[in-house]
């Protein structure tokens, strides 16, 4: 579904990435784990098409498209979706709202007739249910005020509305009690399908619990250094990220 | 007493009809001058200068009445051709009390005396009536002076709607006051939207007198003009009485919009509220002076006010100050502004979700300037104020 090849990725002159590979074919789930600095928010941040970051090197394919090539709501309405670490609050704008925009510009640039009043609403109850959001909070301003799950349970909210091909998850986990985290993960599993592929980011293994992953990359340095599948993750979490680094440093 | 622009007042002295109280305003106006070039009141915006450069003040032209320009909305429709009703055009309630009368007096700064001199008529309506009144002024001559006075008696509502029409093709100053008596436990009401042209200058005025009990409320709405100044005050010169004042100037091209404002409480338990917002693109100017005094007597006074800004362009300019004078010592007095750039996060999270780039940032600034607009009464206008928001942000 997408593959990623020797990327490398700047910002104001600091290479962040520096030659990341990695290929998720439809129906995978995979892990980024890595230290804190270690590139993760930024690998996700470029898929989904932050222009902060400067592209130097390497090559994005998704579904035989250049992604690169593509703004960042051009990759959305290609289905590719961002779960963002910080939701921003934007004042004004209510969720209902701006989903009903997102939805239809992302159906227009498919080829496909905009929803009306009755077929959104009855999309989003649909919806609602999955992530036990509650409908007035979708009337507020987006984000604004939201608890940290609320925000985290709107962003798996929107991921269910708009359906994408690939979810890129990035610390999902973060902010969010166990409880919300449940929420959060059986919403993301009730939506994976075999057509669908998942990148989870995340700093501890307590999201793969819920999402299990088929494969696990370490993020160190802006490389993966390391890939293995779920037992990778438990790894981890028993020993911290030390090893890897003394690893890295061997070579 | 510096004497500025002396050519001006000179200039228009042998147009000069008006009977004593008009001789007296003039007299006055000749003692202060129009704004001197260092003038802290007009800092930002060097009217004298500008008027003295662009505007012919003697020229007059064909009127430029067109039906299309009137509300579709009950109520009565008051329309003033270069500053003088016309009742034929107008449409005006029975129940509707109003008189037009010659100038009674003239007092305050420059402009009103300006205006007290050479208003042509001055035009006195009552409360009573249920429905809004819109006022229109249609001016194509090169310096018009509209002379309004609203009294809206004791327990009364009254609505006023006003909106000046000027052509496209023809350099104007309007030079306009309107004054709100507003009553005891009367509510007061005035919208405005200033959709103007490159050509148009003006100078408005807007001063409301609030008693006991009583309720001002003032909205402002600036879409362009070659340079529009507002000057909006409100006396609430008894306990208990509330001044509110909601402003939007959406500008671009080489619109200059300036907005000063003044609210003064001076018995205690008053109440004021101020909310302006500015979205600056090209190269236009935008300016906002809030005033608020609070006299020694003004105790538990509430005032509050904020201005916040987005400039969309470089080449944009903004002035803004708020300005506190509080003598009272028992006061709930806050004031901020903002102003900065749209928001780079919030336009990648919408476009993350699908929506254009183009979209995202109108939908952010649209959300930003409707704050401004929830106390648009009547339908028509926040129609028209809507739909101009739309047409500017796209």
């Amino acid at each position: 579904m997408i593959s990623i090849k020797n990327l490398h990725a700047s910002i104001e002159d600091k290479e962040i990435l520096k030659g990341i590979d990695l290929e998720v074919k439809a129906g995978e789930v995979h892990a980024i784990m890595g230290p804190n600095g270690s590139g993760k928010s930024t690998l996700a941040s470029v898929l989904a098409g932050r222009e902060d970051y400067e592209i130097t090197e390497g090559s994005v394919t998704f579904e035989n498209e250049d992604l690169l090539e593509l703004s960042p709501e051009e990759r959305a309405q290609k289905g590719i979706f961002l779960a963002f670490q910080y939701p921003v609050e934007i004042p004004g704008v209510s969720t209902t709202n701006f989903l009903k925009t997102a939805i239809n510009q992302v159906r227009e640039a498919r080829g496909q007739k905009a929803l009306d009043a009755v077929h959104f609403l009855k999309l989003m109850k649909e919806k609602m249910k999955l992530v036990d959001i509650d409908q007035a909070l979708l009337s507020r301003s987006l984000n604004e005020g939201f608890s940290g799950g609320e925000k985290k349970r709107n962003e798996i909210f929107q991921m269910a509305m708009l359906e994408p091909k690939l979810a890129v998850l990035d610390e999902t986990d973060s902010g969010l009690d166990i409880d919300a985290l449940k929420i959060v993960a059986d919403g993301v599993n009730t939506l994976k399908t075999k057509d669908t592929a998942t990148i989870v980011v995340t700093h501890y293994q307590r999201l793969l619990e819920y999402i299990v992953p088929d494969y696990v990359h370490v993020l160190y340095q802006g490389r993966i250094v390391k890939s293995g599948d779920k037992s990778l993750a438990f790894e981890l979490e028993e020993k911290g990220y030390d090893w890897i680094k003394e690893e890295v440093a061997a070579i | 007493m510096i004497k500025d622009a002396p050519a001006i007042l000179e200039n228009i002295a042998s147009t000069f009809k008006g009977n004593k109280a008009q001789k007296s305003a003039l007299d006055m106006l000749n003692e202060v001058g129009l704004p001197h070039r260092k003038s802290e009141a007009y800092k930002f915006t060097p009217i004298t200068s500008l008027l003295e450069k662009n505007i012919d003040f003697q020229s007059i032209v064909a009127d430029v009445f067109d039906a299309d320009k009137l509300y579709d909305e009950a109520g009565s429709h008051l329309v003033f051709i270069n500053g003088e009703l016309d009742i034929e055009k107008s449409t005006i309630a029975d129940a509707l009390k109003f008189e037009v009368a010659e100038v009674s007096e003239g007092k305050h700064d420059p402009f009103s005396l300006l205006n007290a001199a050479y208003a042509k008529e001055e035009i006195r309506i009552e409360s009573g009536y249920e429905e809004p009144v819109f006022v229109y002024h249609f001016n194509s001559n090169g310096f018009t002076n509209p002379r309004i006075k609203v009294n809206v008696k004791d327990g009364h509502t009254f609505r006023i709607i006003e909106k000046l029409i000027t052509p496209e093709e023809q350099k104007t100053f309007t030079n306009s006051y309107i004054d709100f008596n507003v009553g005891k436990n009367a509510f007061g009401y005035h919208t405005k939207v200033q959709n103007y042209n490159a050509e148009t200058f003006s100078h408005e005025t807007v001063v409301a007198h609030v008693s006991r009990d009583g309720q001002f409320y003032n909205n402002t709405f600036s879409f362009e003009g070659a340079m529009v100044r507002n000057n909006l005050t409100i006396n609430l010169e008894d306990e208990n009485t509330e001044g509110h004042m909601y402003g939007l100037f959406l500008l671009d091209k080489k619109s200059h919009v300036d907005n000063n404002t003044s609210v003064d409480h001076t018995k205690p338990n008053s109440f004021s509220n101020e909310l302006y917002k500015g979205i600056l693109d090209e190269k236009s100017t935008g300016v906002f002076n809030g005033k608020i005094y609070v006299r020694q007597d003004a105790q538990k006074t509430n005032a509050f006010q904020s201005n916040n800004n987005i400039l969309l362009s470089e080449d944009a300019t903004l002035h803004t100050k708020p300005q506190l004078e509080i003598w009272a010592d028992d006061v709930k007095c806050s004031h901020g502004c903002t102003s900065g750039q749209l928001d780079e996060d919030a336009i990648f999270y919408l476009r993350a979700r699908g929506i254009k780039e183009k979209n995202a940032k109108a939908m952010i600034l649209k959300a930003f300037a409707i704050e401004t607009m929830q106390h648009i009464k009547v339908e028509s206008v926040k129609e028209e104020v809507q739909q101009l928001v739309d047409l500017k942000l796209g």
